[in-house]
Order: C-alpha cells, then sequence, then structure tokens
C-alpha cells in the first residue's frame, strides 16, 4: 500500500495545532464584571429609533438607555420625576381641572419645570423649546405617529420660560404625568431634541409636501429612517437618558456608554456600576440560549424568553442566573380584521367581507371553537386563559365576565346559522356570498415566527379544522408585523383575517389603557369619522388597527379617560369589559408570564412596574456586585 | 492565457446578462404581480395599482427592464423598500460578512477535504479510511441547523471555547465555518479518494515508483496534480451551494450577512434588496467559475487555451 510518510502527517498535524492556536489566541472574555459592562441579548432589533413612533418592545428598552421621560414608574408603580423636577398633584398646585357652573369640564392645567441639570447627551441644555418641537411633530399631519389619544387632547403649550411650561389640556387626561405618550408629547420618553430634529423634520415636510404621491415614501426614508434614528452618524443620536450611543452594527449590537453628567445617580461612585452596555440582536432564540449559557450574554431582555420553562431554564442555568418569573401585563390575543364591515363599503377589506368577520357569531364561533385551556399550558407555560382586556390584579379588572369555553359543537352551530356547510365534502366550510360567489372559509393568520407562537398556530389549525375552517399561518418579523406599513393597513387588506400579537393589559397603570386605547374608534369631540382607525383618509394613523367600531364602547371609553377619581374609573372599564367579552373584537388567550434572566452577580436588573414590565427603567442602577454596586432592590 | 481570459470575460457579459434577466423576472413570474406580492396578498386593487405605479410596473415590462439595466451601469440598484437606504449600500454592506464565512468554509474544504482524502487514498480500507469515510457520510448527511446547534452546545456552551453567536475576530468565524464546511468537506474527501484511487493505480504511477521516486512525491507531485482538476471542479460548483447554505447558517449563528438579508427582505417584500443580492451572489458564482477555469492551466499546463 503507497503511504505518504511521517512528514506529511507532522505537516497536517502541524497546521492543525497553528489553527487552534490562532483561534486560542484571542481574547475569550465577553463582558460582564471584568469590563464593567453588560451584554443583553435580545432577539427583536429595531428598525430605528424615532421616538415618536413604533411599538416593538426592544424599540422601547432601547431607548430607555438613552432617553429618559418627564416621569416614570419605579419597581413598585410609584410614579417619581425624571426630567422635571416634581410630579404635578393636585397636592403641589401643580395640577389644576377647571368646571363651570354646572360641574362641566372647562380644562386642565399641568405645570412643569424641567430639571436645571438636564442636558442632552451632546451638552445642549433641555428647554422648553424642545418640548414645543416635539409636540409640533406629534401633530403634524404627515407624520405617523402610533397615537394621537393624548395630544389630542392638548389646547395649548404656555411657555413661560426656558424651564416651566403649562400644558393646557381641552380633555380631561386623568394620565397627565403617565410615561409612554400618556402626556401627549412624543410616544417615546415624551420630549426630543429639536436641535437635533428640527432641520431633518423641516427638509422631510417640504418635500413631501412637494410630492403627495410619494409622501409616505419621504417620511420614512427622510424623517423616520433619518441619522438621529439610525445611528448612521452616531453624533446625531442624541438623548436625555443615563447612557449615550456610541455605535449600532445593524444585526449585531447596539452599544452604549454611560453618561457621567446624568442627573440621576446610583448609590456611591458611579465607577462602580456598568459602564457601558450592550444589546446584542440574536433573532434565533436557541441560539440566544446558548449565547448565554456560554456566558457571552449578561442578561436577557424581558421578551426574548417568552413561552420557555423557567424550571427548565433555571435548571440548565446551573445557579449562575437568576430566573424571574413575571406576571406580565401583556395578554395574547386573536386580532380579527374587521373592515369587511359594511361601513367600510370599497374601501374595506373584500376577504375579512367573504368570511364574515365583522359578523360577532363568526368570532364568537371561533373562541368556541378553540381549547385555550390546553392552548395555554402547551405553549406558554405558567399562563392564565384569559376573557377581557384587563390582567387579573388590576383594580379595574371585572371578574363577573363569559368565561368562554372549549364548545367545538356551539362553534358549528353558530357557523351553520351563518350559512356555512361543506357542500363539497372536503372538510373546509363554505358559503355562496351575495354576489354569487362561492367561498371557503380559508382563514389567514400571521404573527411573529416566535417559537410559542408557531406552535400556537399550529394548535390552532387542529381546533379550528375540527369545525370546518382551514387556518392559513404565516410568519412575519416582528419588525415587519409592527410597521405601520403591514399592521396599519387592514384596510388594504395587508393581513385580511387574524393578526396575533400581545398588548398591554394593565398593572402600575390602572385601568389599563393599552388594548382599550386600541379598541375605540371614533372621538365624539373631533368632526373626522373614526379618528383612531388608520385608513387611507387618515394616513393610516391611529392605533385601531382591527377596525371595529362600537358606540358604546367609544362612550365609555372617553368617560372613562376623563374620569379623575379611580374607582369610579375602574368601575367604567368594568362595563367596557363586558362589551368586549361579548363582542370579541379580538379573542383574549392568555395573560402571558415573562421570564428574564440575568447573572447572579447583577444588582438592580429587575422588571419594572410599568405596563412593560421592561427591566430597563432604571438602567443608571445596573452595576455588578463584584465591582461595588449597591442591591437598591 | 491573457487573450483567454479576455475571451472568457466577453462571454461572461451575456451570461451576467441573462442573470439579470433571470433575477429581474423573478420578481414578475411571482403568483400575482410584484405590486400585489409587495401591497400584501389580499390588498385592494387601487393600493395594488399606487404601489405599481410607485415602482414603475406600470411600464411596459421591457421599459422596465432597460430602465433596471440602466441604474445597474450607474451601480444603482434601487432603494430599499423597507429601509428607504440604497440597495447596493445594504447589500454590500451584508456581502463582506457572508464573503468572509464563505471563504473560510473555502478554504476549510479545500485544505480539510484533500487532505482527508489523500489520506484515505493512501490507506485505503484501513481504519482511518473506514473512520474518515464514515464521518464525510455524516457530514454529507447532517441538516446545517442540527449540526450548528451541536457543535454550539459542544464548543461555546459545554466547553467555552468558541463564541455561540455574532460576528468579530477569528474564533467567532470558527463554527459556523465548521458548520457551513462540513457537507463541502465531506463531498471533496469523499471524491479526492475516489479520483486518487483511480489515479494511483494508473501505469505512469507505477513507472515513476519503479525508478525510485519517493512515495511522497509520486502521490503529491504525479498523482494529485491529475486528480485536481475534477476536485477543482467540484469546489467551484461548491462555491455556489456555501453561498446559498449560509443563510441557514447565518441564522443560526447570528452571522450579520446576506443570507439573513435575504430572509428578511423576502418577509419584508423588499424586492429591490431581493433582486440586488441575488444578482450580486450570481456575479460571484460566474467570476468563481470563470477562476477554476483558468485553473485548469495553471494544474496541467497541457490544457491549451487557444
Amino acid at each position: 500500500m503507497p503511504s505518504l510518510g511521517p512528514w506529511f502527517l507532522r505537516a497536517f498535524r502541524g497546521l492543525a495545532f497553528l489553527g487552534l492556536l490562532g483561534v486560542w489566541g484571542w481574547n475569550s472574555v465577553f463582558g460582564g464584571p471584568a469590563l464593567n459592562n453588560l451584554v443583553i441579548g435580545a432577539t427583536q432589533e429595531p428598525d430605528q429609533l424615532n421616538p415618536w413612533e413604533g411599538a416593538a418592545d426592544t424599540k422601547e428598552n432601547i431607548l430607555a438607555l438613552l432617553f429618559i421621560g418627564l416621569t416614570y414608574f419605579d419597581v413598585h408603580g410609584n410614579l417619581l420625576p425624571g426630567l422635571a423636577t416634581e410630579v404635578p398633584t393636585f397636592a403641589n398646585g401643580r395640577l389644576r381641572v377647571f368646571y363651570d357652573e354646572q360641574g362641566r369640564f372647562l380644562r386642565q392645567e399641568v405645570d412643569w419645570t424641567l430639571r436645571e441639570d438636564a442636558y442632552w447627551s451632546d451638552g445642549t441644555p433641555i428647554t422648553t423649546a424642545d418640548v414645543l418641537f416635539t409636540f409640533e411633530v406629534q401633530n403634524h399631519p404627515l407624520i405617523p405617529v402610533t397615537f394621537r389619544t393624548f395630544s389630542n387632547k392638548i389646547q395649548e403649550i404656555i411657555v413661560k420660560d426656558a424651564k416651566n411650561f403649562t400644558i393646557v389640556y381641552k380633555e380631561p387626561n386623568p394620565f397627565y404625568a403617565n410615561p409612554s405618550g400618556r402626556i401627549g408629547l412624543a410616544r417615546f420618553y415624551d420630549i426630543a431634541p429639536k436641535h437635533i430634529w428640527e432641520p431633518i423634520f423641516r427638509e422631510a415636510i417640504r418635500e413631501a409636501e412637494a410630492q403627495p404621491e410619494k409622501a409616505a415614501e419621504i417620511i420614512t426614508a427622510k424623517f423616520l429612517g433619518a441619522d438621529p434614528a439610525t445611528g448612521r452618524d452616531p453624533t446625531k443620536v442624541v438623548g436625555s437618558g443615563p447612557f449615550k450611543f456610541a455605535e449600532w452594527v445593524k444585526n449585531q449590537y447596539l452599544r452604549v456608554v454611560r453618561r457621567p453628567d446624568f442627573f440621576l445617580r446610583p448609590p456611591g461612585p458611579m465607577e462602580n456600576y456598568v459602564q457601558e452596555v450592550i444589546v446584542r440582536f440574536i433573532i434565533h432564540e436557541p441560539t440566544l440560549l446558548a449565547a448565554l449559557f456560554a456566558g457571552e450574554l449578561d442578561a436577557t431582555d424581558d421578551i426574548a424568553l417568552s413561552g420557555y420553562d423557567p424550571t427548565i431554564l433555571a435548571a440548565q442555568g446551573g445557579g449562575m442566573f437568576r430566573v424571574e418569573v413575571i406576571p406580565s401585563g401583556f395578554i395574547e390575543m386573536l386580532n380579527f380584521n374587521h373592515f369587511g364591515h359594511p361601513r367600510y363599503g370599497e374601501e374595506g377589506c373584500a376577504l375579512a367581507r367573504d368570511l364574515l368577520l365583522h359578523d360577532v357569531r363568526t368570532r364568537q364561533a371561533i373562541i368556541l371553537a378553540i381549547d385555550r385551556e390546553a392552548l395555554a399550558a402547551a405553549v406558554f407555560p405558567g399562563a392564565i386563559v384569559s376573557n377581557s382586556f384587563v390582567v387579573r390584579g388590576d383594580v379595574g379588572y371585572n371578574p363577573d365576565l363569559i368565561q368562554w369555553p372549549y364548545d367545538p359543537e356551539r362553534a358549528r352551530a353558530l357557523l351553520a346559522e351563518l350559512g356555512w356547510k361543506d357542500t363539497d365534502g372536503n372538510g373546509i366550510l363554505d358559503r355562496i356570498t351575495p354576489d354569487g360567489r362561492k367561498v371557503e372559509f380559508r382563514l389567514p393568520h400571521v404573527t411573529t415566527p416566535a417559537p410559542f407562537r408557531v406552535r400556537t398556530q399550529e394548535l390552532l389549525v387542529e381546533y379550528l379544522a375540527e369545525v370546518g375552517i382551514k387556518l392559513e399561518p404565516t410568519n412575519l418579523p416582528a419588525a415587519v408585523l409592527f410597521s405601520t406599513e403591514f399592521i396599519n393597513r387592514g384596510s388594504l387588506c395587508t393581513w385580511p383575517g387574524i393578526i396575533e400579537y400581545a398588548a398591554g393589559g394593565g398593572i402600575g397603570e390602572v385601568p389599563a389603557d393599552e388594548i382599550s386605547g386600541e379598541l375605540w374608534a371614533d372621538d365624539p369631540t373631533t368632526p373626522e369619522p373614526l379618528d383612531n382607525v388608520p385608513r387611507r383618509a387618515n394616513a393610516f394613523a391611529g392605533s385601531n388597527v382591527r377596525g371595529w367600531v362600537h358606540e358604546e364602547y367609544d362612550r365609555l371609553h372617553f368617560a372613562a379617560l376623563n374620569e379623575f377619581d379611580l374607582a369610579k374609573r375602574a368601575e367604567i372599564i368594568k362595563k367596557m369589559q363586558v362589551i368586549v367579552n361579548w363582542e370579541l373584537p379580538f379573542i383574549p388567550l392568555y395573560e402571558r408570564v415573562e421570564i428574564m434572566m440575568s447573572k447572579v452577580g447583577l444588582a438592580n436588573y429587575l422588571a419594572g412596574a410599568a405596563i412593560t414590565r421592561t427591566p430597563f427603567w432604571n438602567a443608571w442602577m445596573w452595576g455588578w456586585v463584584e465591582r461595588g454596586a449597591v442591591r437598591v432592590y | 492565457m491573457l487573450s483567454y481570459f479576455v475571451r472568457r470575460l466577453l462571454v461572461a457579459l451575456p451570461t451576467l446578462l441573462g442573470v439579470t434577466f433571470i433575477v429581474f423576472s423573478i420578481v414578475r413570474v411571482l403568483p400575482g404581480d410584484p405590486a400585489q406580492a409587495m401591497a400584501g396578498v389580499h390588498a385592494t386593487q387601487d393600493y395594488i395599482e399606487r404601489v405599481r405605479k410607485e415602482l414603475g410596473l406600470d411600464l411596459p415590462i421591457h421599459v422596465q427592464y432597460v430602465r433596471f439595466l440602466r441604474g445597474l451601469l450607474r451601480g444603482d440598484l434601487g432603494r430599499s423598500i423597507r429601509t428607504g437606504l440604497p440597495v447596493a449600500q445594504e447589500v454590500w454592506t451584508r456581502f463582506l460578512p457572508t464573503l468572509e464565512l464563505t471563504a473560510a468554509s473555502l478554504f476549510l474544504t479545500l485544505v480539510v477535504g484533500v487532505l482527508v482524502g489523500i489520506l484515505s487514498a493512501t490507506k485505503p480500507y484501513s481504519l482511518y479510511d473506514h473512520a474518515s469515510m464514515f464521518l464525510s457520510l455524516a457530514g454529507l448527511s447532517l441538516p446545517v441547523f442540527w449540526l450548528g446547534l451541536m457543535l454550539m452546545l459542544l464548543f461555546s456552551v459545554r466547553l467555552g471555547w468558541l463564541p455561540a453567536a455574532g460576528r468579530g475576530g477569528l474564533r467567532h468565524l470558527v463554527l459556523p465555518a465548521l458548520t457551513l464546511a462540513a457537507s463541502s468537506v465531506a463531498l471533496v474527501a469523499r471524491f479526492t479518494r475516489s479520483t486518487l484511487l483511480e489515479v494511483l493505480r494508473q501505469e505512469y504511477i507505477t513507472t515513476a515508483r519503479a525508478k525510485g521516486v519517493r512515495e511522497s512525491r509520486a502521490i503529491l507531485v504525479h498523482a494529485l496534480r491529475n486528480a485536481l482538476i475534477p476536485i477543482v471542479t467540484i469546489v467551484g460548483l461548491r462555491f455556489g451551494a456555501l453561498l446559498s447554505g449560509a443563510v441557514l447558517t447565518e441564522t443560526v449563528f447570528a452571522w450579520p450577512g446576506v443570507g439573513r438579508l435575504v430572509v428578511d427582505s423576502v418577509s419584508a417584500r423588499d424586492y429591490p434588496v431581493i433582486q440586488g443580492t441575488v444578482l450580486v451572489i450570481a456575479a460571484c458564482f460566474v467570476f468563481i467559475n470563470l477562476a477554476v477555469d483558468l485553473l485548469y492551466g495553471v494544474i496541467n499546463p497541457r490544457i491549451r487555451y487557444d
């Protein structure tokens, strides 16, 4: 037999050895106490960091590193001042509500004072000029902001000097001091830097007005995706928060560094706390977990491990990690496209109309066809089935609602009542439309590719097949699904059947407003019809992406929003739940639990009290015990 | 040689033109039409028409193609619908990581695949031969995502030797490159073994040995050179497989390359980006095959290019 001789084998081994040497020669330290930094893993990556628009949680988290609002919630749900010197209340005289002699509301005034030591991260002082500019952008009709629920209540903003201003509301706003856009300024963290955004805003508006047929495209490219939102020029990303933007390597990570001039300080020397935070975007969850257990990540955000079993995670972590199981403020839901309702006429979605999704009996049949108990147990360990838009434990929660059971027989009966039958014996229901077409009950369902949602789709396919509905599941990345180009265009049938996601249902902001805020359609005080329903007529702005309209619900919604007394407000919210519980504009599946993991030595990294339960509420306090950080919580 | 190279380049031009036509047509042959796909499967006719007009899809097809080619000549691949950025910029920033990964995998394919093949061929039916051929069979059979996760669990989680995810230095490259290269290494190893075994049975090798040529020289200089041409052909063809295989590998290892860009763009219906990406990959493939053809002459001087 031919032989190569020992030199060849030696060369082969030598090559392998050199390769290994090269590989091992690199520094193996990723982060943590050794470098006094913090590496957080996230499975979502925002498209941009524009503070006026967006809903994805990772965006809110990242912006919390760069910005702070006028106020923020601490871990116990107490509202504390951020950029403001104090939280306005009746007691301190900063909140005033005026009524006429008949007790009718006249106006509400809220006095704010910005901190003297509040600076943008480029050293520019934060002033009332920034407040006015932020409000101007928020109100501009060409800017697709997430919601105008609260900014529409503002009559005017009176500037007294560079640090003092008064917001005058023409309608009562009981959430006048709450974060997340409730004050009526920017959606994220209230105030944006005028000196950075103003030239971009003016130029984008000028171009968009010059070419109205391309206005949406221009605003997307020139404003929403401008440098201050994308980090292409890091010097343009300027914020008010505890960290300063350093770099954003798309699809890899975003890095921020501590601001020594930030006015909120952790106990003890600032050097004892993390000096740099890196958020790594690892979309594939098993990879994120591997990176965590391999020591490349110090913690996960509040979204990445949704649906994982905390017991298994704790066992896999081998005592190195703290596993926090948080009763979530979120309810996972199947949202129907209601744009098939006759009120939308030709503007509506034809497929939703063919499937009769606007008929309450269709929606009731679908909820009856799903075994939600089994589904919740299978896809989200620890989750509790929901029948409301408010989570249990919230002061506004109504326990006396219909607890929709799993009853496929009743589901079939309701569908038969609507004219659905399987005439060709293929297992899929069909019916003849008024214009003589035969349509089959093929129900599109779209959601993100998170494993628990993919599993949900698999189960839903089985449940609905039992009653003759063919579910057609698709998945889109969160960045696409939650983009206004997609989710806000249900009237154009971008998602003609069901869209599944989770929305905030309470905790910390009683009564819950996020979902209820997505359900109202028409503000009776404005001349425009269906203000909150995204349609071509309003440039697809608004948060009622389902297109559900219910007059009584709207009336109660505005009554709740106008009620300053918490107990009375909770009673109104309970009535709203009765309507939603029967009408089912969406099917509530279950209340989620969120799971976060962090290394045991990491101090003050814990879920907050805001709806999102984000752990990013106190980033300036994050630190390693090994480096002298003090555990405050 | 030079004239051959120029001629091949000239021949490559129509090939590339054909590629542009195919890439351009991809969007047009999708069910519905591109505007429909971009607007959403069930979008209203009115909205679809608006999207069609904004994209210039309402123009006659030949006009669209000429516009596309004109843009291409200027290096303008259009703008991403999702981000508003120029496609060339989007593709270029993501193509470098993919090229890095593919090049590393190609390197592994060549070095490991050929070496293992040579060793197997020189010790046929030995324990080493059986073991390496079994491993290469496994390399061909294992799904990329499974292999990637297993390597990650072993080398990152258990042993803590290598990073699990992301792009950084050489250490970050090892696991994704190994995963991506596994099937190519296996294929090249098996192919090298069988080709070399065939060549080693030729009479001119027996003559060389009879003349007292050292065994290593007989194998590496006399036999391997003749065995290399089919191996190089296979390696050239595998380049395409590596580029396309990068899609899965990049997802598993959070590698920020063009594979993930394609996946994201398909999800986002971002057709200009899909067109641009596929075009760049296809162009790479054409040029690699040209390089392989030129290599034939280097390996075997008897091959004439005139």
